[in-house]
């Protein structure tokens, strides 16, 4: 009941900020009413799928301080669990996305132990190690479709299935994915105000300190690494039947798992609205460039340099994020 | 046996080779704590810069060197004054995600420019020619260079960093630059520097690469991997730790050629059909992380 009423308490933001996040909800909830190219229902599925990973990076990596660039290996153990479940034994979403998730954190513990061990650049190295280590191996297990990957017959079911998530409109997959992300939202309200919240702050600010004061840092990270890879999994086994074909290239790729701290860190890693600002100003950018100047104009790779540009301006010069601009245009008000 | 002479000989080549890669981002690391994302794009452009000096004037790609080490001194020396003296100032994550994003900028305008399509010498002096010396080993021409110029470079930039002033100067402005701010060194001017010479050695390294290896816009990552991980296992920072990681590496990417065997002898039937070839970056990683484990500092680093 208390977590409950914590998750729920949002008091601590000015009004404002709450007044625009409402607004943006109801907007949120409202946009398949208004009419919409299939493009933009797709763009806008893709930005609930990276808010949410985001999220699950931002516990770790916002709120932590440990660059983890290997969240992508999550993606690819709960796609592929949800993918294998279903075609293997047509084992239904709501059961295996539970599995995949269990897997990714048993996972996650196993390789978390060493991990934290290390510091810095060596912990950020190694974690694109172990991912891609993992995808490797998934592009020759045979069991998971090798490099061809797996691929859902969306004709063999009747859609709509809401047990196994296979519907025909993407509508329904949205207002999933759009409850998924209002349940990650208020977990993470509850996330920073927990315990363990607390303790990550004081281990990114000064992780001798944190130890002094009682704080099993060790212990710590892992915990915050496990809810992280769990987010990260769910989000992924959403993404496998959503887009009903997976292969180890496109769900376990370095570059999933570096845009994952970048919606995070564009947004503003370590508060609470920072993956979802991240992911609401890259996704559509990245796939609107994509569509008007890679596919239209014929120009290729000139939509990835704008967004590499980007990337570099706000990490040079603003590296809290969109937020921290809009933190400090507040203060400068205020005074 | 022969394979594995064979494999050993071919790995310590390819170790040269990849030391001199490494030799950049260990360079950029040790002076001012960052790692660059964009180093395999170095590379990539380095390639480019052998293969399209040696079209146009139809020189042999290997006197083209110092055409590509002047576009990578430029090129870093750029980086550094127009991005990275800026990203220095935010935390480690916003510096990772900066290079990356240069790497992602740099790639793409190779795109924009040169294409999608592999392209590969077919020409020069060395191109194609190779050497049986018995047991096995076949010793090809380009390799060899390459790692004797590897050798040669790893012995200019040693000698620069201990025997000039200049080079004391850049192992003051790595050890405390504060310290060396107030001894007079221009700090600034020496990030600058180690930018210069990093990119320097690296576009070195890839206007050598390009005798044995296709170039397209994509095949940086790969490379910045592997200068990760020698890198890492060298020691961040250290110039000798980079050359002795860098055969380590080289010999655990050509060893699992020697594999194949087991393979055959052992039908693994979990597995797709490919060999166990393709599997060479793979143990690489495997091995970063077990010697991070064992000494997380790598084998001769020195900064934490």
């Amino acid at each position: 009941m208390e977590a409950i009423r914590n998750a729920l308490d949002f008091s601590d933001f000015p009004k404002t900020d709450l007044g625009v996040a409402l607004a943006v909800l109801v907007f949120l909830f409202c946009f398949p009413f208004f009419p919409h190219s299939a493009f933009a229902m797709a763009t806008m599925i893709q930005f609930f799928i990276f808010s949410l990973y985001g999220m699950g990076w931002n516990t770790i990596g916002g709120y932590g301080g440990q660059v983890d660039l290997g969240k992508a290996q999550y993606v690819g153990i709960g796609a592929y669990t949800t993918m294998v479940c279903l075609l293997r034994w047509d084992i239904p979403f709501w059961v295996s996305m539970p599995i995949g998730a269990g897997l990714s954190i048993c996972w996650s513990f196993i390789i978390g132990y060493p991990l934290f061990k290390l510091k810095g650049h060596y912990f950020a190295i190694a974690t694109i190690a172990t991912s891609l280590v993992l995808k490797d191996l998934f592009e020759v297990w045979k069991f998971v479709g090798a490099a061809r990957g797996l691929g859902i017959l969306p004709y063999k079911y009747h859609p709509p299935d809401f047990w196994r998530l296979i519907f025909k409109e993407d509508v329904y997959y949205y207002y999933i994915i759009f409850a998924f992300f209002i349940v990650g939202l208020l977990y993470m309200n509850w996330f920073r105000k927990s315990r363990l919240g607390y303790q990550l702050r004081s281990i990114k600010d000064n992780e001798e300190v944190a130890r002094s004061l009682g704080v099993n840092v060790h212990w710590a990270k892992i915990k915050t690494y496990a809810i992280a890879t769990a987010f990260v999994s769910v989000v992924g086994s959403f993404h496998a039947v959503y887009v009903k074909n997976i292969e180890p290239e496109d769900t376990m790729s370095l570059d999933i798992s570096i845009l994952i701290a970048l919606m995070a860190m564009l947004g503003g890693a370590g508060s609470l609205w920072g993956p979802v600002i991240g992911a609401g100003v890259l996704i559509p950018l990245k796939s609107y460039l994509k569509e008007w100047l890679g596919a239209a104009a014929g120009l290729l790779g000139i939509d990835l340099i704008i967004y590499g540009i980007i990337i570099m301006i706000i990490s040079a010069f603003e590296p809290r994020g969109l937020w921290g601009i809009i933190e400090k245009i507040r203060r400068r008000r205020r005074i | 046996m022969d394979i594995l002479f064979g494999s050993i000989v071919s790995g310590v080549l390819i170790g040269m080779v990849l030391a001199l890669v490494a030799l950049g981002l260990t360079i950029i690391f040790g002076v001012m704590d960052i790692v660059n994302f964009a180093h395999g794009e170095f590379l990539m452009i380095g390639m480019y810069t052998g293969l399209l000096t040696a079209q146009a004037t139809g020189m042999d790609p290997l006197f083209c060197l110092p055409v590509a080490a002047a576009v990578g001194f430029v090129l870093g020396v750029l980086c550094y004054g127009g991005f990275v003296k800026y990203l220095l100032r935010g935390p480690m994550i916003a510096q990772l995600l900066g290079t990356f994003g240069l790497m992602l900028v740099l790639r793409n305008l190779a795109l924009l420019f040169f294409g999608s399509e592999d392209r590969a010498l077919h020409h020069g002096l060395l191109v194609g020619k190779s050497f049986d010396i018995g047991m096995g080993i076949i010793l090809s021409a380009t390799k060899l260079a390459t790692a004797v110029l590897s050798i040669l470079s790893f012995g200019a930039v040693w000698l620069l960093m201990n025997r000039t002033k200049i080079g004391k100067a850049l192992t003051a402005t790595a050890l405390n630059r504060q310290g060396a701010r107030y001894m007079g060194i221009p700090t600034e001017r020496m990030n600058m520097l180690a930018w210069g010479i990093g990119g320097a050695t690296v576009t070195i390294a890839g206007a050598l690469i390009v005798n044995f290896w296709s170039v397209t816009p994509y095949v940086g990552l790969i490379f910045t991997m592997i200068a990760f991980t020698v890198v890492a296992l060298g020691g961040f920072g250290s110039v000798p730790g980079a050359f002795f990681a860098g055969l380590v590496v080289g010999l655990i990417m050509e060893i699992p050629g020697f594999w194949d065997f087991f393979q055959l002898s052992f039908a693994i039937d979990w597995m797709a059909d490919v060999p166990m070839i393709s599997f060479k970056y793979t143990w690489i990683y495997v091995a970063y992380f077990v010697i991070m484990l064992i000494s997380p500092r790598g084998l001769f680093g020195w900064k934490q």
